[in-house]
């Protein structure tokens, strides 16, 4: 039965391998691309359902005990987180012929698509810090891969900082791996989690931790890390601008979830304090970014920022109430950023510019996009009762359960200031006399929508329905505040 | 030896960081690799040095050296050719195409 | 009460079907039965015995929000409020809006509303009713901008948005504040702990939150900027929104807190302190207003001014005049906006200037109006209702019980004088707003269609206000006790019976009347003499302009700020990661005491590592300083080799060879990629921008060495190696541990590590191979 986590990376991976085969045949490419996705998902729902009845599933790889093996875990918090990701996947994929080229189809999209669902489900799933660090590389290196696909000038240009500010962390990340090796002696998360428990002394642990957190911070594009972010994200194709927004990052606050909840949390006076400031800025410089622009794409693009910021602020106020909230809000906005993503590519592709100043009254032409945009903008800025709220909720109610009332406010403003920024698309973009100078094309817009609708369904779901999901993520967060029970999982002892 | 090999592993570091914050594409290409090297000496250091034999069994030795940094850094050595090939790669067509191989001149504008 | 709330928006759901039907059937028909169904179901309860009904349902048990009903005095007046009028506008919508607009938008947005206002007034859950009040934020916003290719709609709906938002979100701070005080996120509940609520440290807080909200919602100085702008939606959304419903709702929000609340010193300077000023200045600036509408609405600022002064004064007496004040205040502000609308539609104008002389060719609109203005004016006539309920208004402001703030008491006194300032001007503008536009001089000639009176089916609802108007001033005491006396029970926590008369003798409220009545007329009259006044104040800084500022601001500054920084320049972005790495953890290092160094148990210093350590340091300087290409390639390429020696002294051999191999090729790889581009120059920056590039390496390397060095010093563990080196032969079944810790103990890093190379593998093909200008090569 343990052999069922490892399913969600190897599927994507032998079906990466398989359509870079068939890479010709490009008919035939799609169909298996959303074949294998739809399997992976029903699969990863599976485990989660076995997941949640008897408990995390341990896969001690080639059957070596752990710690000596690399161990994957699928506890309930990286299963859901993988369930997410292939929700978002299938909207994707589905998504995918319609918005790219024929010629990057046939230049492997989909083995790299795979690739980096592979990798970012193994970056969920591994129990191991050392194979984190691999995961990582492997989802990295299918995105830059996907970043640079078929890209002409601008997209080569931004592709290289991204490239260049990642690469520089990872080199970070294995290199405070071998100092965490060095004083505790071992890259298995549970035992270096026991390991540091059982020392009385933090020395250079602290030290150590905040390292790590610099390195997911960039990943996770915290304030004052966040810079390589917004504009190589909406250089390539929708669909891939996608990925990266509902994916990459929160790859980097899942580990630091993680690390700050299993691992380090033997000083959070600390570190958590430091996170919660973090947090502060993050929403504040985030929500500026996201109003200084009329580019639409790089709208979205800020917009990552500040909701990472509520995540970390979850994390930084350590309790119940607002781990649950992160972990309702990484759900949430894994979806809804997917979603937005892709809206916004579809309204630049038909209004034929992601200049604010250049598009008006695009609703008269598309009703059904313009209101499933005024739909996002209000679940993107924590309006009930759609998915934001439960998590903004969550994360309010943690913020003044602890007392800190300053953050509180700043998190209450910078939803003011996500809700103007998006709603203000709205007005110019979607209001307006109607444009007759633009070419219409309903037929694009038709096929453009479906996987929106289908990922807003469940931004809607998260929130009207939260009571189908909080059960569980509240045991999750129960469950992170109790690291023993990760650590005697996996240790058997 | 393990502060010496520290501190070269440092300023390999600082090299490399220095090359990062240079203009031309191929300095910044060469800092990177001088950080990873930097990084893989860190590795090793980690692990004790020159304890004992290398790590393969040979008959009456007991003591080996800890063989587990090697493996890592192994994994990250492959990696990092990996990825520097793709940038190099990258740097090449990316320089090509903007007509310069200077990163101030590929700083890009809001809209386009 | 669960399908009462609902039923709007479930029918709402149906009516983009319905309006394809609009040629044949108007699709307000279809609206109009669901406000009437449910005023006449709510009427029902209208009862002297009238106890309040709770019914609950759930919907997120585990949040502690479920779907809670509470229906008791309060509640039941604000729902006939809001059902009454809705069947009232609906059915004149039906005249108003011709069939050629997009009716079904409309008609989905006012159910829409609908259902926001019930659930407003009807929740007992904190959340269910923050749900519900973002819900009437979002639809009169798509209400305010339905004519939306109108600028000026679309800022007003936008500033609407803004504002009300804004309030929402800090009433939730509030609430969430209120369920961690008490436990609980029923109101009722909250109201049960009120002793626990005013002991909290938050109190100042929670209630800061909370009135924020009120006050934006029912635009209250300074927030009130944005009703006068809501006004660009069709007339018979002002009639609902902006005269009975939705600004009515911060007044509900106050006035269902206040047995919370009132008790606090601080309630009433703020309450009634915010209030007065708003009436004041409501009133005020309506004189100076042309449009018909912005007359109303800064008359409903005021008028919302003047509800929320008496609910700050927290007597019993205060509560009753003030949902007395509220009932009379939506019959006659609703009928008002009806008449203008009507003017409106037959004239082409709502500009007061150029009407004039209506009345002859208006009669029973001028005839709806006269009722309406003269009770808004409060005119002392028995069978106007607004005559009543403002004399109340004077009775309690001198009726206030005395308190230990010296603020309070300032304000005590003055708040009577205030009182009677503000109803001077609401007689003026009242007078203006009558005479102006159906007495004096005709304008047709510049009236953009010729006025005639308005189809009956647009007068009937108007009328019926206008009765009720009537009825209520002629026999005041009919809702008294079955209606009004329950909902003042329910804010002021007890009995409240009061006897409603026209006739109090010679009193001082009477006298208050009386001057506003003369001084009114006196200023009505003169008021070409005095009006220059408004140059002075506000002149210039209008809150409008505020709020453009801080619009136009927010985006101007941050992207000022944005600019600054994310300008798209790597060099600068990798430096601000490092600076903000190295202080942190520099400052961790210094403040946690993270470094050590033991000497103890290190490894001899030879010489042969020292000589190839050196040859490393100066090749990695030297690739600082290399001008040539191919020089700087091949010194990198120095290091790498050197690190394979480095890795065959330190008993490495897989990774000498292996480093060896993988740096022969990178070299090969740069040399072939960088060939053909230019050379490196001399480099160009200022001494500056080395030396900052210089400090920033040398920090971070420095940082790197210091926290490698304590690493090592703090080996508190056995590593775990030990289990690969007893285990690997035996059960690896390799001599090698390396290699068995590869492809066995670890394998999958290996299998990913290769997957990784062929990503780029084929990352590089498709890069070559892809060309977006060219297409495939």
């Amino acid at each position: 039965m343990s052999n069922l986590a490892v399913l969600p990376i190897v599927i994507p991976l032998i079906s990466g391998i398989l359509l870079a085969l068939l890479h010709k045949k490009i008919q035939l490419v799609r169909v298996l691309a959303q074949l294998f996705t739809g399997i992976n998902l029903v699969v990863a729902i599976y485990i989660m359902y076995v997941v949640q009845k008897n408990g995390s599933i341990i896969l001690e790889s080639g059957g070596w005990d752990a710690p000596y093996s690399i161990v994957l875990v699928a506890d309930l918090l990286s299963i859901l987180l993988v369930v997410t990701t292939n929700i978002v996947a299938l909207a994707c994929v589905f998504y995918a012929p319609k918005s790219l080229s024929k010629q990057q189809e046939e230049f492997y999209f989909y083995t790299f698509f795979f690739m980096l669902i592979s990798g970012v489900s193994g970056a969920f799933l591994t129990g191991d810090l050392f194979n984190l660090f691999v995961f990582f590389e492997v989802l990295l290196m299918a995105s830059y891969a996907l970043i640079v696909l078929g890209g002409g000038k601008v997209q080569l240009r931004e592709s290289i900082k991204y490239v260049l500010i990642n690469l520089f962390s990872s080199m970070l990340f294995v290199t405070t791996i071998a100092f965490l090796y060095s004083v505790v002696g071992t890259v298995n998360m549970a035992q270096i989690a026991q390991r540091v428990q059982e020392v009385d002394q933090k020395g250079i642990l602290t030290t150590i931790a905040i390292l790590l957190f610099f390195v997911f911070g960039t990943k996770a594009a915290l304030f004052p890390l966040y810079y390589w972010l917004p504009k190589p994200y909406i250089v390539p194709n929708p669909v891939i601008s996608a990925l990266f927004g509902a994916l990459l990052t929160k790859v980097g606050i899942y580990a630091i979830l993680r690390v700050f909840t299993l691992i380090f949390v033997h000083d959070t006076d600390f570190t958590h304090n430091f996170f919660i400031w973090i947090a502060g800025f993050t929403l504040i410089f985030g929500a500026i970014g996201a109003l200084s622009t009329n580019n639409i794409k790089l709208v979205i693009s800020y917009n990552i920022i500040p909701a990472v910021g509520f995540m970390i602020m979850g994390i930084g106020l350590y309790n119940e109430a607002a781990l649950s909230g992160t972990i309702y809000y990484l759900v949430h906005d894994m979806i809804i950023k997917a979603a937005l993503f892709l809206l916004v590519g579809s309204v630049a592709y038909l209004a034929g510019t992601s200049d604010l100043r250049k598009i008006k009254g695009l609703i008269h032409h598309y009703p059904l996009l313009g209101w499933l945009f005024f739909l996002s903008a209000f679940v993107l800025a924590g309006i009930p009762p759609f998915s934001g709220f439960i998590g903004k909720l969550l994360l309010l109610q943690g913020g003044l359960q602890n007392d800190e009332v300053v953050i509180v406010i700043i998190a209450l403003l910078s939803s003011l200031l996500i809700l103007l920024s998006m709603i203000r698309i709205f007005v110019r973009g979607f209001w307006g006399e109607k444009d007759e100078s633009i070419r219409v094309d309903k037929k694009a817009a038709r096929a453009f929508t479906m996987p929106i609708v289908f990922l807003l369904f469940f931004s809607v779901l998260l929130g009207v329905g939260a009571e189908l999901f909080y059960p569980m993520i509240e045991n999750i967060a129960a469950y992170l505040l109790n690291p023993e029970l990760y650590i005697e999982s996996v240790l058997k002892e | 030896m393990e502060i010496i090999m520290s501190i070269l592993a440092g300023i390999l570091f600082t090299t490399g960081v220095y090359n990062l914050l240079q203009k031309q594409l191929l300095r910044i290409v060469i800092g990177t690799a001088l950080i990873s090297h930097g990084a893989h000496l860190f590795i090793l250091t980690m692990g004790k040095l020159k304890r004992g034999a290398p790590p393969i069994l040979e008959y009456g030795v007991s003591e080996y050296t800890d063989p587990l940094p090697q493996a890592l850094i192994l994994t990250s050595i492959v990696i990092s050719f990996g990825v520097t090939s793709f940038l190099l790669v990258l740097a090449y067509r990316a320089s090509k195409e903007n007509n310069t191989d200077n990163m101030d001149q590929m700083r890009g504008t809001e809209n386009e | 009460m669960l399908y009462a709330v609902l039923i709007p928006l479930l029918i709402a759901c149906f009516i983009p079907y319905l309006s394809k039907f609009k040629d044949k059937i108007h699709t307000g028909i279809f609206v109009l039965f669901v406000p009437l169904s449910i005023f006449i179901y709510f009427l029902q309860f209208i009862d002297t015995n009238f106890v309040p009904v709770a019914q609950g349902y759930s919907w997120i048990p585990s949040l502690n929000i479920s779907l809670d009903f509470y229906l008791d005095g309060l509640s039941l007046l604000f729902v006939l409020l809001i059902s009454g009028i809705g069947t009232l506008v609906t059915l004149y919508s039906i005249f108003y809006l011709h069939k050629s607009e997009r009716l079904g938008h409309f008609y989905v947005y006012l159910l829409m509303f609908m259902t926001a206002m019930l659930g407003v007034v009807l929740s007992d859950n904190v959340f269910v009713l923050y749900t519900f009040w973002e819900l009437t934020s979002i639809s009169s916003f798509l209400l305010i901008g339905y004519w939306h290719y109108r600028e000026r709609s679309r800022y007003g709906a936008l500033k609407s948005m803004l504002i009300t938002v804004f309030g929402g979100l800090s009433m939730l701070g509030g609430f969430i504040l209120l369920t961690i005080i008490t436990g609980s996120t029923s109101i009722q509940e909250m109201i049960s702990q009120t002793d626990v609520i005013l002991n909290s440290p938050y109190l100042p807080l929670v209630m800061t939150f909370i009135f924020l909200g009120a006050f934006t919602k029912s635009a209250q100085f300074p927030f009130h900027i944005w009703l006068p702008d809501a006004m660009e939606a069709p007339t018979p959304v002002s009639a609902y929104l902006h005269s009975a419903t939705m600004v009515k709702a911060g007044i509900y929000l106050i006035a269902r807190f206040s047995p919370v609340f009132s008790a606090y010193e601080w309630f009433f300077i703020i309450v009634s302190g915010i209030g007065i000023i708003t009436l004041c200045w409501g009133s005020y600036m309506a004189v100076r207003q042309t449009d018909l509408k912005g007359i109303l609405a800064f008359s409903t600022i005021s008028q919302l001014g003047m509800i929320m002064t008496m609910l700050g004064f927290g007597t019993k007496a205060a509560a009753f005049a003030a949902v007395f004040h509220i009932l009379n205040h939506a019959t006659f502000k609703g009928s008002l906006f009806m008449v203008a609308g009507i003017i409106d539609h037959e004239t082409g104008s709502r500009d007061i200037r150029k009407l004039g002389g209506l009345m002859t060719l208006m009669p029973i609109s001028a005839t709806l109006a006269l009722f309406g203005t003269f009770s808004m004016a409060g005119v002392p006539l028995p069978f106007l209702n607004g005559f009543y309920s403002k004399e109340m208004f004077f009775d309690v402001s001198l009726d206030l019980s005395s308190t230990s703030l010296f603020i309070a008491e300032i304000m005590k006194t003055s708040i009577p004088y205030l009182a009677v300032l503000g109803s001077i001007f609401t007689f003026v503008y009242s007078m203006y707003l009558f005479f102006g536009t159906f007495t004096g001089e005709k304008h047709l000639d510049e009236l953009p269609s010729k006025p005639h009176e308005a189809p009956i089916g647009m007068l009937i609802s108007p009328a019926l206000l206008i009765v009720g108007v009537i009825i209520i001033g002629l026999i005041p005491n009919l809702v008294n006790e079955p209606l009004l006396a329950h909902a003042a029970k329910a804010i002021s926590g007890e009995e409240v019976h009061k006897h409603i008369a026209f006739w109090h003798g010679f009193e001082a409220p009477l006298y208050m009347s009386l001057i506003v009545v003369i001084f009114g007329s006196i200023l009505y009259i003169f008021r070409k003499k005095w009006t220059d006044i408004y140059l002075l104040i506000p002149g210039t800084l209008s809150l409008n302009k505020v709020y453009d500022r801080i619009l136009d601001g927010s985006e101007k500054y941050s992207r000022k700020i944005t600019n600054s920084y994310m300008d798209g320049s790597l060099r600068k972005y990798i430096a601000l990661i490092m600076i903000a790495t190295v202080l942190v953890t520099f400052t961790t290092m210094l403040t946690t005491d993270g470094f050590t160094i033991k000497t103890d148990d290190l490894a001899k210093v030879t010489v042969s590592e020292i000589l190839i350590a050196s040859v490393m340091v100066a090749a990695a300087l030297g690739t600082i300083f290399a001008r040539n290409n191919v020089a700087a390639i091949l010194i990198l390429g120095v290091v790498g080799f050197g690190l394979s020696v480095l890795f065959v002294l330190y008993r490495a051999p897989d990774l000498a060879l292996t480093q060896l191999v993988v740096e022969t090729i990178t070299v090969a790889l740069f040399l072939l990629c960088f060939y053909h581009l230019p050379n490196l120059r001399p480099r160009t920056e200022s001494f500056k921008t080395k030396s900052v590039n210089a400090i920033i390496a040398i920090s971070f390397g420095a940082l790197m060495t210091m926290v490698a060095i304590s690493a090592h010093s703090s080996k508190w563990f056995g590593a775990i190696s030990e289990y690969f080196i007893e285990n690997s032969y035996e059960l690896g079944g390799g001599a090698n541990m390396v290699n068995v810790i590869l492809v066995d103990f670890r394998g999958i890093d290996t299998l990913f590590e290769i997957v990784v190379l062929g990503i780029a593998a084929f990352g590089i093909y498709a890069m070559i191979k892809l060309r977006s200008d060219k297409g495939v090569e």
